[in-house]
C-alpha cells in the first residue's frame, strides 16, 4: 500500500521530470526548427537581395552599354561622316580637274568595199572623237573631229544656249545645219552603209555648215519646231562656195524648216519635216551674173516601236525628197537647171541584236538632171552589242550619170563600226 | 467695228500667233505644279505626295525596257511644260532622257537645277561596280538603279519628292509634310503587310534576265544563282545558257523573273529545267494591277510568293 501510496508520486515525478527534461530538449528541437526556418529565409532574402543587387548591377552595366553602344555609334556615324568628309575633299581636290573634263567617245568606222567597176578597198572611212559639256549655266559646247583617209578636220565644233527665254535656243559655230532628217546624220549613224547619192549631189553631203540657228519650239500640244538659219555655205563637200572667204550677205544660205510628229498609236508615229534654204546670189567662175539657188527638201518618217518589245522589234520606214534650182555654167552660158531626187527605205528590226532593210535612190545629177542614178541596197544589221556593230550591204547602182565608176555597178560592203566611251549626237541624232 | 475682208487672212494668222507664243502651253494651268516622272512609279508617289497640288504625267507608260524607252517627239513639249522633272538617276535614263532635255527648251528641269529631281539622292545603292568597264557589259557606273522594287527605299523617294516639291513652291511645304507623313504611314502598314506575306520567299533562288531584282531579293532574303544576260544588257551565247541550264538544275533555283524582256529565252529554260519563268516590270505600271506603287508593290510579291507556293 506504502508502495502504492507511495508509488503515484514517483510515477508522477517521474513524468514531471521527464516533462522537465524533456520539455527544453523539445522547445530546443523546435526553436532550432524555427531558427534554421529563419535562417532559410534570411538565406533567401539574402540571395534575394543579392540577386536584386545583381539585377540593378546588370541594369546598371546594361545601360552603361548601351550608352557606350551609342556612344560608339555616334562616334562610328560621326567618324564615318568625317571620314567620308575627308575623303570627299580629297576626291574633289584630286579629281578637280578631271571632273570637269567633258565627256568623251571615240568612233572607229571602217569597211570592206568591192565594186564591180572600181575593185576592192579596205576603206578607213572615219575615226571620230567627240567631247561634250556644259560650258556654264547658259550654253554647252560639243565637238567631233573627224579623221579619214582624206585627213583630219573638225567635223562639227558648236556652242548651244540652254537658257534663253521663250523658248528658244541658238547654236553658233560649225555643226550639221537642220536640213531634212538623214543629211544631218554622221555617216556611222545612217541605217545603211552609205548616205544616199541623192543627199551627196543635191544637199552636197552632210549639212555641215559655218555659221547660225536658232530654234523655236511653239507652245503646242503637239511636237512643233521651226529652226532659222544662217551659213557661209550647206554641205560638207559642197565646193561651189567656199567657207574661208568673206562675202556679201546675199552670198549666204538662209535656212527655214518645220519639224512636226504626231503618235498615231502608243506604239505608231509620223514625224513630218520641211526644209528650205536660199542663197540669194550664187556667183558662178567666168560669169557676171548673179543667180539665186534653191533647195527644198521634204521628209516623212514612220515608225513602228511597240513599247513593250522597242529593243527586239520595230519598223522605220523613211523618205526624202529633195528640189534643187540654181545656175550653173556651160559652154554656151549658164543655165538654170531644176533637179528633183530622194531616197526611200525601210528598216526591220528581227531582234535585239539582228536587223534588215532596203534603201532605194533616186539621184539625179544636179547638172544635168536628165541623167540619174538609181540604186537598190538590201543591207543586213548585226549590232553584236550596242556599241559594236557589223553590216553588210549589197548595192546595185544603176549610173547614167556617169560622173564617178564608183557609183556604178554592183557593190558589196562589209562595215564593222565601233564605239567607245560617251557617244551621243542627241535628240537630232536619234 | 468691221474688219475688212482684205485683213482677215492677216487677223487670223495675228490670233495663232497670239495662241502660241503669247499663252504659252499650259499657262492656264497654273495653279498646280507641273510635274513630269521618267517612269510611273514615280508619278504615283509623287501624286500621293502632291495630292491636289500636283498634275503629274509619266513619259514611260512601265512597259518599256530602261534601256529602249523611244525617244518620242511628243515628250518634248510635255517637258518643255513641266516645272518639276522627276528620275530614278543613276543613269537609268541615261539613253533617251538628256537628249530629250537638250531640245525641251526649259531650263527650270535641266540637271543641276531647282526642278531637277533625281530622286536617288540618299539611296543606299547596291551593286555600285568596282571596275567600269564596257567590257563588263551596259553598267550603270553609280550602281544598279532599280531600287523602287525595295519599299523600305521607297520611303526615301517620297521624302526626296516631298522635299524637292517644297524646295520649289515653299508656300505649299506644310501640306506636303503633311501628305508625305500619311504616306509614310501607309507605306509602312503595307511594309508590315508584306514582310509577312514574303516569309516563303526567304532564302528562295532566282534567276534573273537582267540585274533588275537585287533589291527587291535583298528585301525578302532571296538569293540570285544567274543571269540569263552573260553581262548587264548582253544577250546570251548558246554556252551561256547551256551553263545556266545547268546551274539551275544543280542549285534548284526556283523562279526565273524577265519583265521587258523577249519571252521566248526564258520560257525555253523553263521547260528544259522546270523552272517557274515569271514576268514582272521592274518600272511599275506595265500590268493593269500596278497602276500605283503600292498596287504594283503588293502585286509583285504576290506574284512571286504565288509562284513559290
Amino acid at each position: 500500500m506504502v508502495f502504492s501510496i507511495l508509488r503515484v508520486p514517483v510515477f508522477g515525478a517521474f513524468l514531471l521530470a521527464i516533462f522537465v527534461l524533456l520539455f527544453p530538449v523539445l522547445s530546443w528541437a523546435q526553436s532550432a526548427e524555427i531558427e534554421a526556418l529563419r535562417g532559410a529565409v534570411d538565406g533567401l532574402q539574402q540571395q534575394l537581395k543579392n540577386a536584386l543587387q545583381r539585377i540593378d548591377q546588370l541594369e546598371k552595366e546594361k545601360n552603361a552599354t548601351t550608352g557606350k553602344i551609342d556612344q560608339l555609334e555616334q562616334d562610328k556615324s560621326s567618324t564615318g561622316a568625317r571620314i567620308g568628309q575627308v575623303e570627299k575633299s580629297i576626291q574633289g581636290v584630286q579629281s578637280a580637274p578631271t571632273a570637269l573634263n567633258p565627256s568623251m567617245g571615240f568612233v572607229l568606222d571602217a569597211s570592206i568595199d568591192h565594186r564591180s567597176k572600181a575593185g576592192g578597198n579596205f576603206n578607213f572611212r572615219s575615226a571620230e572623237l567627240g567631247i561634250a559639256a556644259s560650258v556654264d549655266p547658259f550654253a554647252r559646247m560639243y565637238g567631233f573631229i573627224n579623221g579619214s583617209s582624206n585627213g583630219v578636220e573638225v567635223d562639227e565644233a558648236a556652242a548651244v544656249t540652254t537658257s534663253l527665254p521663250w523658248n528658244l535656243t541658238a547654236k553658233g559655230g560649225r555643226f550639221l545645219a537642220d536640213f531634212g532628217r538623214l543629211p544631218k546624220t554622221h555617216e556611222h549613224e545612217l541605217p545603211f552603209v552609205n548616205e544616199p547619192l541623192a543627199v551627196q549631189r543635191m544637199v552636197g553631203g552632210e549639212t555641215q555648215a559655218d555659221g547660225v540657228e536658232v530654234n523655236y519650239l511653239f507652245p503646242t500640244p503637239f511636237f512643233l519646231r521651226a529652226t532659222f538659219g544662217g551659213y557661209n555655205k550647206l554641205g560638207e563637200d559642197n565646193d561651189r562656195l567656199d567657207n574661208a572667204k568673206s562675202r556679201s550677205w546675199s552670198r549666204f544660205t538662209y535656212l527655214t524648216r518645220l519639224n512636226t510628229y504626231f503618235d498615231l498609236t502608243d506604239n505608231q508615229s509620223v514625224e513630218l519635216g520641211t526644209s528650205h534654204t536660199y542663197t540669194p546670189s550664187v556667183r558662178l567662175p567666168g560669169d557676171n551674173l548673179d543667180g539665186n539657188r534653191v533647195l527644198n527638201g521634204i521628209d516623212l518618217t514612220y515608225r513602228y516601236q511597240p513599247l513593250d518589245s522597242a529593243v527586239y522589234q520595230g519598223v522605220v520606214v523613211g523618205t526624202e525628197l529633195f528640189r534643187n534650182s540654181e545656175r550653173f555654167a556651160f559652154d554656151d552660158g549658164s543655165k538654170r537647171r531644176q533637179s528633183y531626187g530622194g531616197y526611200g527605205y525601210a528598216e526591220l528590226k528581227l531582234n535585239k541584236n539582228w536587223s534588215t532593210g532596203f534603201l532605194f535612190d533616186y539621184a539625179p545629177s544636179i547638172e544635168s538632171p536628165g541623167k540619174k542614178t538609181l540604186g537598190y541596197s538590201p543591207f543586213v544589221t548585226w549590232n553584236l552589242s550596242e556599241f559594236n556593230r557589223l553590216r553588210l550591204q549589197f548595192s546595185h547602182m544603176d549610173d547614167r550619170v556617169r560622173e564617178d565608176k564608183a557609183d556604178r555597178g554592183n557593190q558589196v560592203f562589209l562595215q564593222w563600226t565601233t564605239v567607245i566611251g560617251a557617244h551621243t549626237h542627241g535628240f537630232l541624232g536619234r | 467695228m468691221k474688219i475688212p475682208l482684205k485683213k482677215v487672212p492677216w487677223a487670223f494668222v495675228a490670233l495663232v500667233l497670239f495662241v502660241f507664243v503669247a499663252l504659252p502651253g499650259g499657262a492656264v494651268f497654273a495653279q498646280q505644279i507641273r510635274v513630269i516622272a521618267s517612269w510611273p512609279a514615280l508619278a504615283d508617289i509623287a501624286r500621293q505626295v502632291g495630292k491636289d497640288l500636283v498634275s503629274v504625267d509619266s513619259l514611260a507608260t512601265g512597259v518599256e525596257d530602261a534601256h529602249g524607252v523611244p525617244m518620242k517627239p511628243s515628250f518634248v513639249p510635255r517637258l518643255n511644260r513641266a516645272d518639276v522633272l522627276l528620275l530614278i538617276g543613276l543613269d537609268d535614263e541615261h539613253s533617251w532622257l538628256p537628249a530629250l532635255l537638250e531640245v525641251a527648251n526649259n531650263p527650270k528641269i535641266l540637271p543641276g537645277r531647282p526642278g531637277y529631281l533625281d530622286c536617288s539622292v540618299g539611296i543606299t545603292v547596291l551593286e555600285a561596280p568596282t571596275r567600269v568597264d564596257r567590257a563588263e557589259g551596259d553598267l550603270h557606273p553609280k550602281g544598279n538603279p532599280h531600287y523602287l522594287l525595295d519599299p523600305v527605299r521607297a520611303k526615301v523617294v517620297a521624302q526626296n519628292i516631298a522635299g524637292g516639291l517644297a524646295r520649289n513652291f515653299p508656300q505649299h511645304q506644310p501640306a506636303l509634310e503633311k501628305n508625305l507623313k500619311a504616306y509614310l504611314a501607309e507605306l509602312d502598314t503595307w511594309i508590315g503587310r508584306w514582310d509577312k506575306l514574303a516569309a516563303p520567299l526567304r532564302g528562295v533562288k532566282y534567276v534573273e534576265y537582267h540585274p533588275e531584282w537585287v533589291y527587291l531579293a535583298d528585301r525578302y532574303g532571296m538569293k540570285r544563282i544567274g543571269s540569263v544576260e552573260i553581262k548587264p544588257g548582253v544577250e546570251p551565247t548558246p554556252n551561256h545558257i547551256v551553263e545556266l541550264t545547268q546551274q539551275i538544275k544543280q542549285e534548284k533555283a526556283q523562279l526565273l523573273i524577265y519583265g521587258a524582256q523577249n519571252p521566248r529565252l526564258p520560257k525555253q529554260i523553263a521547260s528544259e529545267t522546270g523552272i517557274k519563268s515569271l514576268r514582272l516590270y521592274s518600272g511599275g505600271g506595265g500590268q493593269p494591277e500596278t497602276d500605283t506603287y503600292i498596287k504594283w508593290i503588293d502585286y509583285t510579291v504576290r506574284s512571286l510568293v504565288q509562284a513559290v507556293s
